[in-house]
């Protein structure tokens, strides 16, 4: 795969940056230049947004793709800090917001999202891996209905609007340009981060469990904590990718975290690839682009314009049936493709 | 059985016990000012009771093919709430066509079935042994058929009507109160179709009970349930019995979409409420284990009635909170192997 | 090669305790009594085989030892201290260390990465977010006994793509990870070549005198060239014992076992 850094131990340290890609250069050159020539319904809706989809996916990718865990409640963690920073921050519901300065409730948000995360996958390990899937969409719709329900804090079926970045260093963050940019900021850096966890001893021994829980606790690692530990981790990015999603679309209501929102973040990291950070990331581009240009794409094929599910649906189990590696598996297929060796057919490996 | 439980675990016999001696004093005696004071009118009391049971009936069906198929395959179907919808749906062009509310039941029970029948035929067996892949597909089917579904149906409520003989309120010799003229004791009244489902969700299950316990092939759907690779071992085609608990599973949730029809009413939506419910019913009940699910079903059907009626707010909230504790002390859930 | 003194350094000296030492050690599986009152003793730094049949109760004597299944009676003594209650990571660090039949690698991890998985189940710091530098101790641990194992080729390669030799030959780096005091080796020959057999035979050979192993092998050659000692076991009991010698020229041993072989 083509990952910068997880050749393994062997050649970490020297010039790392000497042998990123000449693809990932060009892409993140690309990045940078967008808003030069992208309209604002571009840089925001279709950038922003799948920057901040996949930032909440890459938290479910780190939970499965390293540990084998398909938390369900990432969607939850994300609208949380959203809810948190809604009624901390300001919005248009002055009777529940409490004015606090960004300072505060930023850093609110990420703890109380952080402490759900780790009750929630406190509840989740407990069982072998196949339950997470059921416990954590259990946990997710809970919170769903809960917000609904409740008017005191949460603000019932209608939630918060009015939900504005702050205005720091002199900078307007809700235009298009500075979003864009915070988006993309934040995107590459928890990118980044979860590359460079996955090698810790934390990342790679969380990576073992996925392999073989009974093997690592007989190494003498503790594997229930560690796989909480991970939900705690998971929980940052998804927070952020919340609070990011709040101020995007300047309100959050049940809606925001709902069931079929939970299920997309899944569908966006399945369809992307779970083996590599950047799976996630071209799965919500994908997922965002369809999402916006559905209705022309199914007209195109004679279609109803408001299928845009039955199109994800069927995308979905296409990509789960011939490439469970996503989009990401059938890339690196083509490119052995031409790899393999002429006269033996085989796969030529660089060692 | 029950002095073995006793003797295991004397302080929840106790609790038990008391707790099943308040609820027949509830139930049969005539209530004191206080006991109104404190919960209100006992019909209220005795029809979220019997609702509640009646709803739990319903989750049963749903839960009890979920949780078999879980049991044997370890496949968390999540498009179990899409085949009870399809059932539903089914049911209720069924009904509508020849008239007959019965025939709506066979025909679901084996559209759905046979259903099943492809899926698990053309996908399942393809990806034998893969846990998360397994339960990734049935998301995707989910998401297909839910949209299918709303392409061929749109958003409107489908309700299946029951037929002339089993609608209209049935007198049960459940007292309610004490006539303040006459000293009459008044009886309370309930929907016999609610009654007539309750009934056949319990010969449903004393059934699913009987076959897993007396014959053959139960037994061996057990045993596989505890060890899958005794299936394998014992020289039955292994294939052929997934394929029949899959059906079986299925064609409950289609027969359950009739019930859940006649109940309520089948909508774009109920398919995600009704794969939540059998999900908070199958962890609170024990993965995999029948009794489980009907314990499961019972407790989360009268929750979620006494919720309604006496915290409105947070009904639903109660049935996960109740979801949450089983999950923070019996991890496997209450019937589960631990 | 010689291991460096950095990762096998000796443990405080523990008297003149034996390393491991079984009482009365019996398993029940429902009705099939899969060990039954077995006692072994062994020194410190002592090399033991175990043969016997298919069935004869020798990886459920690991299995015991190790701590992945308590035995239902019996004491075991590792070092002096009573170890039969204890989990398996419990033993691991007393210096117990065990190698299994089925591989049970990490399949999705580079080769050296499992060894330093290895190397760091004994450390503190399991939860570092940090990546290992080149100079942690773990990390050239790790890479040392990656070259042990005859490894170091491969060292980047996932698991998932090493050869059946190889992944015997990686069980076994990883069983030595983190000062080791006794080895439990279950059919470390098994499908190996007769190559890989000879390099096998030239790792245990030689280990660092104070570390002692147990070795299950069916094939017999390996297992009297590494073994000062031999227990012979037969339906869960502790059949003969002796020295290899003797034991090759033991009628009943042979008829035993080639019988076995051969069937």
């Amino acid at each position: 795969m083509a990952d910068p850094a997880a050749n393994g131990n062997t050649d970490s340290g020297g010039s790392r940056i000497g042998r990123v890609p000449a693809g990932y250069w060009l892409a993140g050159a690309f990045l940078l230049v967008v808003p030069s020539f992208a309209s604002n319904f571009v840089m925001y809706q279709i950038f922003g947004w799948s920057f901040i989809l996949g930032m909440i996916s890459l938290s479910l990718m780190f939970l499965a793709g390293y540990g084998g865990m398909f938390s369900l409640a990432q969607m939850t963690v994300a609208g949380l800090a959203g809810y948190v920073v809604a009624i901390c921050g300001t919005s248009a519901i002055t009777d529940i917001s409490q004015n606090w300065p960004w300072y505060i409730n930023i850093p609110a948000a990420l703890l109380i999202a952080a402490i759900f995360a780790t009750i929630v996958g406190w509840l989740a390990v407990r069982t072998e891996g196949i339950y997470t899937i059921m416990i954590t969409l259990a946990v997710a719709s809970a919170f769903f209905y809960f917000t609904r329900q409740n008017y005191v804090l949460f603000n019932g079926f209608s939630g918060f609007n009015g939900i504005f970045p702050p205005q720091l260093f002199g900078v307007d963050w809700r235009n298009p340009i500075a979003f864009y940019y915070l988006a993309l900021f934040w995107a590459v850096f928890w990118y980044l981060a979860v590359l460079y966890v996955s090698r810790s001893p934390m990342g790679l021994a969380l990576q073992g469990i996925r392999d073989n829980p009974r093997r690592m606790a007989a190494l003498g690692f503790d594997v229930t904590l560690h796989r909480v530990a991970a939900y705690t981790f998971a929980a940052f990015p998804a927070a952020i990718g919340g609070i990011l999603l709040t101020w995007q679309s300047a309100q959050i209501s049940p809606g925001t975290a709902g069931i079929g929102p939970v299920i997309d973040i899944l569908v966006i990291a399945v369809i992307g690839g779970l083996r590599h950070p950047i799976g996630p990331f071209v799965g919500a581009f994908v997922y965002v682009i369809l999402k916006s240009f559905s209705i022309d794409i199914l007209v195109a094929l004679g279609m109803a314009g408001e299928r845009f599910q039955l199109l994800i649906g069927l995308g979905f189990l296409a990509i789960v049936f011939w490439s469970p590696d996503g989009l990401l598996g059938l890339w690196a297929k083509l490119r052995d493709l031409n790899r393999r060796d002429p006269l033996i057919g085989r796969l030529v490996r660089r060692l | 059985m029950v002095r073995r439980f006793a003797r295991a675990h004397p302080w929840w016999s106790i609790w038990i016990a008391v707790a099943t001696l308040v609820l027949l004093y509830l139930i049969f005696a005539i209530w004191p000012p206080w006991l109104i004071a404190l919960l209100g009118k006992k019909k209220l009391f005795l029809n979220s009771l019997f609702n509640g049971i009646t709803l739990g009936s319903l989750y049963f069906l749903i839960a009890s093919g979920f949780t078999l198929i879980f049991g044997l395959m370890r496949n968390v179907n999540l498009a179990h709430g899409s085949l009870y919808m399809l059932g539903g749906y089914i049911g209720y062009l069924v009904g509508d066509l020849t008239g007959y509310w019965l025939l709506a039941f066979p025909a679901a029970f084996v559209a759905v079935g046979l259903f099943g029948i492809l899926l698990q035929y053309f996908v399942f067996r393809r990806m034998e042994g893969e846990d998360i892949r397994q339960t990734l597909v049935t998301l995707g089917i989910s998401i297909v058929l839910a949209d299918i579904m709303l392409w061929m149906f749109g958003g409107d409520f489908y309700n299946i009507s029951p037929p002339s003989w089993l609608s209209g309120p049935m007198d049960t010799f459940f007292v309610t109160g004490v006539k303040r003229s006459s000293g009459e004791l008044i009886y309370l009244k309930y929907p016999l179709v609610r009654i007539a489902i309750l009934i056949a969700s319990i010969v449903i299950g004393v059934g699913m009970w009987l076959a897993l316990n007396r014959t053959r092939i139960g037994m061996l759907i057990r045993a596989g349930v505890d060890d899958r690779d005794i299936l394998s071992a014992s020289g039955i085609r292994i294939q052929l019995v997934f394929v029949a608990v899959f059906a079986f599973g299925a064609g409950l949730a289609g027969m359950a979409g009739v019930v859940g029809g006649t109940f309520q009413s089948i909508a774009p939506g109920e398919d995600i409420r009704f794969l939540l419910a059998s999900l908070v019913v199958v962890i609170v009940g024990g993965m995999g284990s029948i009794p489980g699910a009907a314990l499961g079903a019972v407790i989360i059907g009268i929750a979620e009635q006494f919720g309604s009626v006496y915290f409105p707010t947070y009904a639903v909230v109660v049935t996960f909170l109740i979801m949450v504790l089983v999950l923070a002390f019996r991890p496997r859930g209450l019937l589960g192997r631990n | 090669m010689r291991l460096s003194d950095r990762h096998v350094g000796r443990r405080s000296a523990t008297g003149s305790s034996n390393a491991l030492e079984l009482r009365g050690v019996s398993k029940r599986f429902g009705a099939l009594l899969a060990l039954d009152d077995v006692s072994l003793t062994l020194r410190p730094g002592e090399r033991r085989a175990v043969l016997g049949s298919n069935g004869a109760g020798k990886t459920t004597l690991f299995n015991c030892i190790s701590g992945d299944f308590p035995p239902t009676a019996g004491e075991i003594r590792l070092y002096g201290e009573d170890i039969t209650a204890f989990p398996p990571q419990e033993r691991i660090r007393r210096g117990l260390r065990r190698t299994y039949q089925i591989s049970l690698l990490f399949t999705g991890l580079s080769v050296l990465d499992n060894v330093y998985l290895a190397c760091r189940g004994v450390l503190r710091r399991r939860f570092s977010m940090l990546r290992p530098s080149r100079s942690e101790p773990a990390f050239l641990s790790a890479v040392e006994l990656v070259e042990l194992a005859g490894l170091d080729e491969v060292g980047g390669v996932p698991v998932s793509e090493l050869s059946y030799g190889q992944q015997r030959q990686l069980e076994i780096a990883m069983a030595l990870a983190g000062a080791p005091r006794l080895l439990l080796l279950d059919e470390p020959a098994a499908g190996l070549s007769p190559t890989e057999r000879q390099a096998l035979v030239d790792i245990l050979k030689n280990l660092p005198d104070h570390i002692g192993f147990v070795i299950i092998e069916h094939d017999m050659d390996v297992a009297l060239q590494v073994s000062e000692f031999v227990t012979m076991m037969h339906n869960g009991r502790v059949f003969k014992e002796g020295k290899p010698r003797e034991l090759e020229s033991d009628a009943e041993v042979q008829a035993l076992y080639l019988g076995e072989v051969d069937g």
